[in-house]
C-alpha cells in the first residue's frame, strides 16, 4: 500500500475555498489536468455515491465515486473506478480546517492505494505532484491568490 | 457546551515543534501564562492517567490529568481535574499536522467544557485569548510563523 500525503495553506478564508472544493463536478473549472467532468446518471454533485467521469487533458478518462461528503467537516472521500494508469484501490481524502490565525485555510489532501511492482515511486510522485500540489497551485490561482 | 477552536501555523517541521509541547510537564518552558508544573506521585509525564499540577503567573493552580498522547499522531488530550475557573468537565486537545508545503506546521487547539450560561462567552473568549493564542504567540516567536 502507497499512501501519499501533501498540505497546504491557503491565504483565503475556509468557506471561501470549500465553496470550490465541495463540488465534486468542478474539477475541471480549476484543475489543469482536467479537460472535462460530468456526472454519470444526472445525479446531483452531491449526492454520495455519484460517479464522476473525467477526461483528462492527454485525452484519457477515469471514474470516481464520491463516497464521503461533510460540510460540518469540510471534507470529501471518493475512490477511483476506472483509470487508464496503473492505481489500484485508489482511495483519496480532502480536508480543510481553519487557521483562525490570520482568517485562512489548511488543506490536507491524502490518498492510498496499491499499484504494480517497482512504479510505486512514479505513481506516488504523480499523485503527489501532478495531482495534489498541482491542485493546490490551480485553486490558489483560482481564489487569486499569489502562489 | 461551549466550544474553543484556536490554530495557527508554525514556521518550523512538526517533529521540532512537537518535541518541544510534547512533554506534559513542559509548559513553564514554552507557555507564558505557566510559572511551575510537576507530575503528581512521580510518575512520567508521558503515562495515560498522570496530573500535571501546575501553577500560573497570577498564582492560580491547576490540575490536569493527561488522558490521550499519541507519536503517531501528534496530539496531547486532557481533562482538568481542578482550577480556579467556574466550569466543568473541560476536555482539551492539542494536535500538529504537517504542511507538506514548506515544512510547516499546522497547530490547532481545542477544548470543550460546560459551564454556567452567562459566563461562557467570557470563560471561552479568556481561554482562547490568553491559554490557546498565548501559546502559539509564544510557540511562533521561538520558531517564527
Amino acid at each position: 500500500m502507497v499512501r501519499v500525503v501533501r498540505s497546504t495553506v491557503l491565504e483565503s478564508p475556509i468557506e471561501r475555498v470549500w465553496e470550490v472544493l465541495r463540488d465534486f463536478n468542478g474539477h475541471d473549472r480549476w484543475h489543469p489536468a482536467v479537460a472535462t467532468s460530468e456526472i454519470e446518471r444526472g445525479a446531483p454533485s452531491d449526492q454520495v455515491g455519484c460517479v464522476r467521469r473525467f477526461r483528462l487533458k492527454d485525452g484519457s478518462e477515469l471514474r470516481e465515486q464520491l463516497i464521503t461528503l461533510s460540510d460540518l467537516e469540510q471534507s470529501f472521500s471518493y475512490c477511483l473506478l476506472d483509470t487508464p494508469i496503473p492505481l489500484f484501490n485508489y482511495v483519496a481524502h480532502v480536508r480543510l480546517v481553519p487557521v483562525t490565525d490570520g482568517d485562512r485555510t489548511f488543506w490536507s489532501w491524502q490518498g492510498r492505494f496499491t499499484t504494480r511492482r517497482g512504479e510505486e515511486q512514479e505513481m506516488a510522485r504523480l499523485v503527489g505532484e501532478d495531482i495534489y500540489r498541482a491542485g493546490f497551485a490551480a485553486i490558489r490561482q483560482h481564489l487569486g491568490e499569489a502562489a | 457546551m461551549a466550544c474553543i477552536f484556536v490554530s495557527s501555523v508554525l514556521e518550523a517541521p512538526v517533529d521540532r515543534v512537537w518535541a518541544r509541547i510534547r512533554d506534559f510537564n513542559a509548559l513553564p518552558r514554552w507557555h507564558p501564562m505557566i510559572a511551575e508544573s510537576q507530575i503528581e506521585d512521580g510518575l512520567p509525564s508521558d503515562k495515560i492517567g498522570c496530573v500535571r499540577n501546575f501553577r500560573l503567573q497570577n498564582g492560580d493552580r491547576i490540575r490536569e490529568r493527561l488522558l490521550g498522547l499519541s507519536d503517531h499522531e501528534l496530539f496531547c488530550t486532557y481533562a482538568i481535574l481542578e482550577s480556579p475557573m467556574p466550569l466543568e468537565n473541560y476536555v482539551a486537545t492539542l494536535r500538529l499536522t504537517p504542511v507538506t508545503e514548506g515544512n510547516r506546521t499546522f497547530i490547532e487547539w481545542t477544548a470543550e467544557f460546560a459551564c454556567a450560561p452567562e459566563v461562557e462567552e467570557e470563560l471561552a473568549h479568556d481561554i482562547a485569548q490568553n491559554v490557546f493564542r498565548g501559546g502559539f504567540d509564544s510557540l511562533k516567536r521561538h520558531f517564527g510563523g
